[in-house]
Order: C-alpha cells, then sequence, then structure tokens
C-alpha cells in the first residue's frame, strides 16, 4: 500500500520524466537517426519537407541535377530527398519519436467529483487519483517505446534502402532499355540500306521482285522491332520517373547513353555472411522486434496481478457533516484472472520474435551467398562478352569487309554482318545490364554498398602499358 | 607478273631425300630427290640411257633416275607439301617429292621402268599410271589390282614404257580427296628416235583446280564443281611462268586436264595442230588447224604450232571464271546500280565501304587489304597495265635471235613502232544507224492488262 511519502516521490519522478518527454518530439530529430543509416546505404541523407520553403530548395536542387544526364548516384539522391512516398514514410519517424515521448509520460491524473442530494442533504465527493501502477513501471514502458522507436527508425531506414535500390534498378533498366533502342535503330538501318540497296538493284534490273520483297519486309520488321524497343524504353523511363517522384518539366530529365563500364575487376569479398548479418536492415529490425517483444513480456510479468493500481485522494463532504479526507486506492483483484494467459501470449509473442530473427538470419545468410554468387557470374559473363564476342565479331566485321574487297562478298553480307553485329552488341549490353542489376542486388542482400573495385581505367592504362 | 624470276636449274633445288629410307632399303632404293621451289627448272638433259629431247614443265620439274642393269629406276614419295599457288598464296596439298604436281617422268619408248613409291601420307595410296599399256597388276587400283600401300610403305611398280606418247600418274585410291589435295603427275614416253616428232621446245602441264576458301590454306576436297582456283601445274597467274620461244622454233605444249570439267585452251596469234592424245599421235592427214582445242576431263592433248609471231601471246582456258582466282560466285551483279545515298547508309554501318562493281568488275589498280592467303580476283601488271588476269591464264613469248634452250623471261614485247593498238583523236565519224524498226511502245497499262475488255473492276476473273 503506498504511503504518502511514496506518493510525493512518484509525483517528483513522474514531474522529471515529463520535462525530459517534451525534448524529443521534433521529427526532423526523430528523421535523423534513420538518416545516418540512408547515407551509409545509399550517400544521401534523406530531409523532411516541412513547407514550402524546403520543396523550393529541393527543386532548385533538382533542376541542378536534371540539367546533365542523369547520373545513377543523382537519381538515388532525387528519389530519396523527392519521392512523395518516401516523405510519407519518414514521418513515421517522428510518429514513433512522439510515441517514445508519449511513454514518458503519466497518464493524466484523474479527478472525480460526485454531488449527491437527497432528503435535504448534499453529498459532495472529491477525488484526484493518479495511475499508480503506470508510474511504477514507467521506465519498462520507457524502454519499450525506444525499442519501438528504434524500430520505426530502422524501418524508414528500410524503406529508403528499398527505394535506393529499386531506383538504380530502373535506373540501370531505363538507360540499357535507351542503348537497346539504339541498336534496334542500327539494325533497322542496316535492312533500311539493304532495302535501298535492293531496290536500287530492282531499277536497274539486277534483282526480281521477290528480292525486293524478301530485303523489304526484313527491313518491315526492323522497324516494328525498333517501334517495340521504344515502348519498352518509354516504359523504363516511366518507372524510374516514378521511383523518382518527379513530374513536369523535371519529368524530362535526360539518361546517360551508355551504361556505365564493367569494372575491370569483381569486388572479391570474404565473410559476406557476416556482413549481411551485420548490416541488413531486416536482421536488425527482427533483432529489435525480439527485444521490443521481450520488453513487453517484462512488463506484462511485472503487471500480471496487478493491471490497475490507482491511488488517489479523496475528500467527501456532506451537508451537516464534518467534511472527511482520506485515500483511495482500487486495485484489480487477481481472482478470476492471474494474468497467467496474458503473460503466455507475451512469451508466444517472444518466442515467436526469436522465431523471426532465426529465419531472418538463415534467410539473409542464403541471401548474401546467392547474391554475392550472382554477381560474380554476371561480372564473368559481361567480361566473357567484352573481351571474346565483342571483338570476335569485330574480327568477323573486318574479315567481311575484306572478304567485300575482294569481290568474295556482296555488299548485302556485310549489312547482314552489320546486323548481327548490333544483336551481339545488343547481347553484350544485356550482360551488363546484368551485372550491374546483380550488383544492385548484392548490395541489397548485404545492406550496403560494396568497397569500390579497382577502376577500369587504371587497369586499362596498365594492360595498355603491357601491350607496349 | 612475275616476270624474271630466277631460273632454277634442277640441280641447284633438289636435295636428297636420304632420311626417307632406312640404312638397309638406302642400298636398294634409287634416291628420292625433293624438289622446294616453284619456279620452273630447267630441262634435264638425260645422263644415261637412250637419248632424248626433254621436256620443259612449266613451274615444275623433272625426276632424276638411276640406271640398275639396264633398268630406269624412280622413287616417288607421296606425301604433304605445301605449295605456292603465285606469291602471296601458299596451299596445303598433297603432292610427290616436295611438291605438286609432281615431278615429270619422262622415259624413252622401250625402256623398263621401275618406280619405288613411298607413302609418306597419312592413308593409303596407290599409283596408276594413265594411258599407259602395262602389265594389269600394274596398273595400281587399290583394291581391284593391288592393296593399298598403307603409311610407311614403299611398292614397287615395274612395266616397260611400250608406246611413245603423253601421259600422266595419278592415285587410284581415295581418288576424290587425293586428287582434289594435288596428287598427280606428268608421264612423257619420248620416241626411240629423238629425231621423231622432234620440236625445238617442249612444254608440259597438267590442269587441276582447288577449291581453297579464301583466307584458308587447305582445299575443300568435297568440291564436286565450284572450284575457285583452276591451275596449271598447281601455279594460278600471275605466278605462272611465260612459255618462251624463239622465232620460229616449233613448240609443243601437252596439256592434261584432271580437273572436272573441260577446259578449251586457247593460244592467241598462232594457229596450231592437236598433234597427240594420251591415245598417241594423230597421223599428220588426220590433224586440224585451231586457235582453241577443248580438253575433256581426265584427256591429254599435244599441240603444236611454228612460233612465227613475235610478241608476248595469251594463252589460257578459254572460260572466263577460269581466269579469275577466287572470286564470290553469290555476288549479286551491281552493274549500272545507282548507288547515291545508299553508300553513305552502308559507310555509316560499315566504315570502310567503297561502292565497287556498280561499273562492272574492273578493279583497275585498286590495292584493297585482302583476307590472309587471297589472291587478288584478277591482276598481273603488264607493261600496259592491269592484265585483270588470274587463274589458268600465261603468256607465250615469241622473239628473235634466243639461244637454244634459253628459257628466261625475255621481259616485255618491244612492239614495232606504229604497231600498237592506240587512241584515235581524229575526228569520228557519226554512227551510221538503222531506221528505227521498234514499234511504238503500248499506251499504259495495255499491255500488262490481261482483263478482258468489258470485265469488271476487280472482279476479272469471274467472267473467264
Amino acid at each position: 500500500m503506498p504511503t504518502p511519502r511514496m506518493y510525493r516521490g512518484a509525483l517528483a519522478t513522474a514531474a522529471t520524466l515529463l520535462l525530459a518527454g517534451c525534448a524529443s518530439t521534433n521529427p526532423d530529430t526523430a528523421l535523423h537517426a534513420s538518416a545516418g543509416q540512408a547515407r551509409a546505404l545509399a550517400g544521401v541523407e534523406p530531409r523532411l519537407l516541412r513547407n514550402d520553403d524546403d520543396r523550393r530548395a529541393l527543386a532548385a536542387e533538382i533542376d541542378d541535377l536534371v540539367r546533365q544526364p542523369l547520373s545513377l548516384d543523382a537519381a538515388v539522391r532525387i528519389a530519396i530527398l523527392n519521392h512523395p512516398g518516401l516523405q510519407a514514410q519518414y514521418w513515421d519517424a517522428g510518429i514513433a519519436q512522439a510515441d517514445l515521448a508519449q511513454a514518458s509520460r503519466l497518464r493524466n491524473p484523474s479527478f472525480g467529483f460526485s454531488r449527491m442530494s437527497g432528503g435535504g442533504s448534499v453529498e459532495i465527493e472529491r477525488g484526484v487519483s493518479l495511475d499508480l501502477a503506470g508510474l511504477l513501471t514507467m521506465p519498462l514502458r520507457q524502454r519499450m517505446a525506444a525499442r519501438r522507436h528504434e524500430q520505426a527508425t530502422l524501418q524508414v531506414a528500410a524503406a529508403i534502402e528499398r527505394h535506393a535500390i529499386a531506383t538504380r534498378r530502373a535506373w540501370i533498366e531505363a538507360v540499357a532499355a535507351g542503348q537497346a533502342l539504339d541498336y534496334a535503330r542500327q539494325v533497322a538501318a542496316a535492312a533500311d540500306a539493304s532495302s535501298e540497296l535492293m531496290e536500287r538493284m530492282t531499277l536497274a534490273g539486277n534483282a526480281s521482285a521477290l528480292d525486293l520483297a524478301r530485303e523489304s519486309s526484313f527491313h518491315a520488321e526492323a522497324g516494328a522491332a525498333v517501334l517495340r524497343a521504344a515502348r519498352a524504353r518509354d516504359a523504363a523511363r516511366e518507372r524510374l520517373t516514378r521511383q523518382l517522384g518527379l513530374w513536369g518539366a523535371q519529368a524530362g530529365y535526360i539518361l546517360p547513353e551508355r551504361l556505365p563500364d564493367l569494372p575491370a575487376q569483381a569486388v572479391a569479398l570474404s565473410g559476406i555472411e557476416r556482413l549481411a548479418i551485420e548490416r541488413r536492415l531486416d536482421v536488425r529490425a527482427a533483432r529489435a522486434d525480439a527485444a521490443g517483444t521481450a520488453a513487453d513480456l517484462g512488463l506484462t510479468r511485472t503487471t500480471r496481478m496487478v493491471n490497475v493500481l490507482d491511488l488517489g485522494y479523496a475528500s467527501k463532504s456532506e451537508t451537516g457533516e464534518a467534511r472527511s479526507e482520506g485515500y483511495e486506492v482500487s486495485l484489480e483483484l487477481p481472482l478470476f484472472d492471474w494474468g497467467g494467459a496474458r503473460v503466455a501470449r507475451a512469451e508466444g509473442l517472444y518466442m515467436q520474435a526469436l522465431g523471426r530473427v532465426a529465419e531472418t538470419a538463415v534467410n539473409a545468410r542464403s541471401e548474401a551467398r546467392a547474391g554475392y554468387l550472382g554477381y560474380r557470374a554476371s561480372h564473368d559473363v559481361a567480361r566473357h562478352y567484352r573481351d571474346h564476342v565483342i571483338p570476335l565479331r569485330k574480327k568477323i566485321a573486318e574479315e567481311t569487309l575484306l572478304r567485300y574487297n575482294g569481290m568474295l562478298a556482296s555488299p548485302f553480307e556485310l549489312l547482314a554482318d552489320a546486323r548481327e553485329q548490333a544483336a551481339a552488341v545488343h547481347a553484350a549490353i544485356e550482360a551488363l545490364k546484368d551485372f550491374w542489376l546483380a550488383e544492385a542486388d548484392l548490395e541489397a542482400a548485404l545492406g550496403g554498398r560494396l568497397p569500390p573495385s579497382p577502376s577500369a581505367t587504371h587497369v586499362h592504362a596498365h594492360e595498355h602499358k603491357e601491350a607496349q | 607478273m612475275t616476270n624474271r624470276r630466277s631460273f632454277l636449274t634442277g640441280a641447284g633445288v633438289t636435295m636428297l631425300g636420304a632420311s626417307l629410307v632406312s640404312k638397309a632399303g638406302a642400298a636398294t632404293l634409287p634416291e628420292a630427290p625433293v624438289h622446294s621451289s616453284a619456279a620452273t627448272a630447267a630441262p634435264l638433259a638425260p645422263p644415261s640411257g637412250r637419248p632424248y629431247n626433254p621436256v620443259v614443265t612449266l613451274n615444275g620439274w623433272t625426276l632424276p633416275w638411276r640406271m640398275k642393269d639396264g633398268v630406269k629406276e624412280f622413287h616417288l614419295v607421296a606425301e604433304p607439301v605445301v605449295r605456292e599457288l603465285a606469291p602471296g598464296m601458299q596451299a596445303n596439298l598433297w603432292g610427290y617429292n616436295g611438291q605438286s604436281p609432281g615431278p615429270t617422268i619422262e622415259v624413252v619408248e622401250g625402256d623398263r621402268v621401275r618406280i619405288f613409291v613411298t607413302n609418306k601420307l597419312p592413308e593409303h595410296t596407290s599409283v596408276h599410271w594413265h594411258g599407259q599399256l602395262l602389265p594389269c597388276g600394274m596398273d595400281g587400283v587399290t583394291g581391284l589390282t593391288q592393296p593399298g600401300i598403307q603409311p610407311g610403305k614403299t611398292f614397287v611398280y615395274e612395266f616397260v614404257a611400250r608406246h611413245a606418247g603423253t601421259f600422266m600418274y595419278h592415285p587410284h585410291a581415295d581418288e576424290m580427296q587425293q586428287m582434289a589435295m594435288g596428287m598427280m603427275g606428268f608421264w612423257v614416253t619420248h620416241p626411240k628416235n629423238p629425231r621423231q616428232h622432234a620440236v625445238d621446245r617442249d612444254y608440259v602441264m597438267l590442269l587441276s583446280s582447288y577449291d581453297i576458301e579464301p583466307g584458308s590454306y587447305t582445299p575443300r576436297t568435297n568440291t564436286m564443281l565450284d572450284f575457285n582456283l583452276w591451275t596449271i601445274n598447281s601455279r594460278v597467274f600471275p605466278g605462272l611462268d611465260p612459255m618462251v620461244a624463239r622465232l620460229g622454233d616449233k613448240v609443243r605444249i601437252r596439256v592434261g586436264n584432271l580437273t572436272m570439267t573441260n577446259h578449251p585452251i586457247h593460244l592467241h596469234g598462232h594457229r596450231f595442230e592437236v598433234a597427240g592424245t594420251d591415245g598417241g599421235w594423230v597421223p599428220k592427214s588426220a590433224r586440224w588447224p585451231e586457235v582453241t582445242t577443248d580438253v575433256a576431263v581426265g584427256q591429254m592433248r599435244a599441240i603444236e604450232f611454228v612460233a612465227d609471231a613475235p610478241g608476248d601471246w595469251a594463252f589460257h582456258c578459254h572460260k572466263s571464271h577460269h581466269t579469275m582466282n577466287a572470286m564470290g560466285h553469290d555476288v549479286p551483279t551491281l552493274i549500272g546500280v545507282d548507288h547515291r545515298g545508299v553508300a553513305e547508309k552502308i559507310n555509316k554501318l560499315v566504315p570502310g565501304y567503297m561502292v565497287m562493281g556498280d561499273k562492272g568488275g574492273s578493279m583497275g589498280d585498286m590495292k584493297m587489304p585482302l583476307p590472309a592467303n587471297t589472291l587478288p580476283m584478277m591482276s598481273g601488271d603488264g607493261p600496259f597495265g592491269n592484265l585483270e588476269m588470274g587463274g589458268m591464264f600465261t603468256v607465250l613469248k615469241v622473239r628473235e635471235g634466243l639461244a637454244r634452250g634459253d628459257y628466261r623471261d625475255p621481259g616485255w614485247y618491244r612492239h614495232p613502232a606504229g604497231s600498237v593498238a592506240r587512241e584515235w583523236t581524229g575526228d569520228v565519224p557519226a554512227p551510221t544507224s538503222a531506221p528505227d524498226a521498234r514499234p511504238a511502245p503500248a499506251p499504259a497499262g495495255q499491255a500488262l492488262d490481261a482483263r478482258k475488255p468489258g470485265a469488271k473492276d476487280g472482279g476479272g476473273h469471274h467472267h473467264h
């Protein structure tokens, strides 16, 4: 039973906590924790757009970025700063922050007043009561809220990460689709030259209508391929635009003509599973979730008997009677519900959370391995195209030209080869695209950027030196 | 044209093939000389045996022999060789004693001949003595008259060269592959009396064909008709040496055809007579004059004429594709095709593209880079420019005052003043033209319109 002294002590504690809680409801501060995570992941620090000034400043920044061909980093920057969905999510951090502040506050005291009159007498009862159990368990609940806040922070950071990765993928797809369109146009140009030459041959009487129809039908199909490639390019671009959250004039950004070159070497990573476990937000979120349920469990255990413990000051005055004062305590009697079910439920939730942590960790390890293997393999494929397939196609083109020189081959063979060459280049672009996508997947699986690989130019210079 | 090539004597370039046979065998086998040059060797005057007037194998040589107990012993070694078809092109062929075709064998009517054949090919072979009248077991047909000569084995053939004439030898084992790879050689049986049929210069040549993909070295042996290199003694113009004759010389040219098509052999500036086949000499009364004689597949023809016209005279197969080197037989004709605009489009896609063929096939003096080991389709520098020839083409050079037995290339003919075709710079008379007898063109549409008059548009066939 709390004594008046305890009562005074509890009030003092409540006052301190009230003051402490007031300082931490700023959503910018709340986002700051997530921002740190995001900077590590995407190299960009998100910020909240709170008013028109913020929006104008961002618009000016984006205008600068879209003035030149949009690089991958610029795309990620725009997406993180500008995407309205992300902006909405950033407020989650603020909401969690507010929840945390709320948890540090004591439930408001309740004031009770009753007035009863009858038979000429009036009876007035006044009472102020305080949630004593709440006060006593406040540190526990605060820890819980802090963990929930951390979870929210991680969730916002995870949303940023997901969005950054999705933006990178969209950028890679959009640039590659642009390149694919270029090559479809080259094929069509070769077909165009071919059919025009055949048309001239028909005019000169050297070819038949059948020859011309065959050449022209190929040209027509190449034209259809250009239309399809253009449609694919437009769709890929719109996906990127949505990721960036751009509209209006800013949606008219231009993209680079080519994907970045293949890094000379794939990044060699050791201990990728450890990296994934350390860095992945889903693993950390699962852990935080488990820690949160542990706190819940602790609270539930603590309050299994005493769910409601209200301590109050009571004063009663009745007509003709002396005013009487005292306190009242209301306590739930653990008669029917000893809280066992609640504890069991909390325990179940806790064990479930632990299970989720284990599952997330196992998946993270596997995804890290798969991501790394995919990354290495796609680097091998792209390098194979760059170092073997494309040089061989070049060699074929040279040799075909030599045969044309010797009147051993016709211009049509040159043009057919030009078409095949474009097809090989197209496959090489696909391989390069697959590599960059695999890199994005690996970064998602590892929960962070890869260390930079040795730069391509450096290695080329080295090779050049060796060639001399 | 590769004239003024050093004219090599046989002795300078033949080597003893001592390593070919075992020491024990060396005592019993004659030497197997090897020839390493594709130049024309000087005629081999017979060092022993009956005398005869030796022949000259154009871009080839004659196989030396030894006399043993009155028998002429030769040693042929069948082996893979690298033959220069013309400067700038080597071919991986099979041949005999270092060259394809193999060395010419010269004997005299009535000679007893013993020929050792060592097989250094990766498969069995045999030698068929084409046109010889000999015991059946010496005819060299694997399976029919003898087992194949297995790799590393040496067989011996022995018979009497019964009739004077023009013959050849080639395998009769896996014939299609081995002949497509260049296995063949010339055989001349001289008459007993050297004065009989005597001529001043006697050239021999075998016609063969190869299909060597531009950029490659080995013939495609499964090709049947679409060969791309038509050769005289496995040489193509401009790699062929000229045939040289002194003004007034009696000249004989013996041609054997081991390709898979006939060759109308044509000589400029002279009339000749077909004097012999592989069946023997044609009686004088039966010869008829020609400037072109067709040499059918598997045949030999000896033509004779007096070189009475000084100058440089073309000698070639008259099938025009046979006087070309490798060409694209599927290349469409571009003559008269207007390339304006299209050429630029192609050039954007194929840097280095250049319009060719729109004015004809003549490439003039364009020196375009070609695939490795590939000769230009037509080439050869003459005194008046490019000859635009290849394949089965060479030149008969008739000159005054050459020494007997001088086969050196005398250089280009110096024409007497005023005897060369020249540009006319005077007035050109107006051409006389026939009256225009062509009917006026039909009004548009009428000629092509097969509809009955009165048929409704689009439904014509309903009324048929």
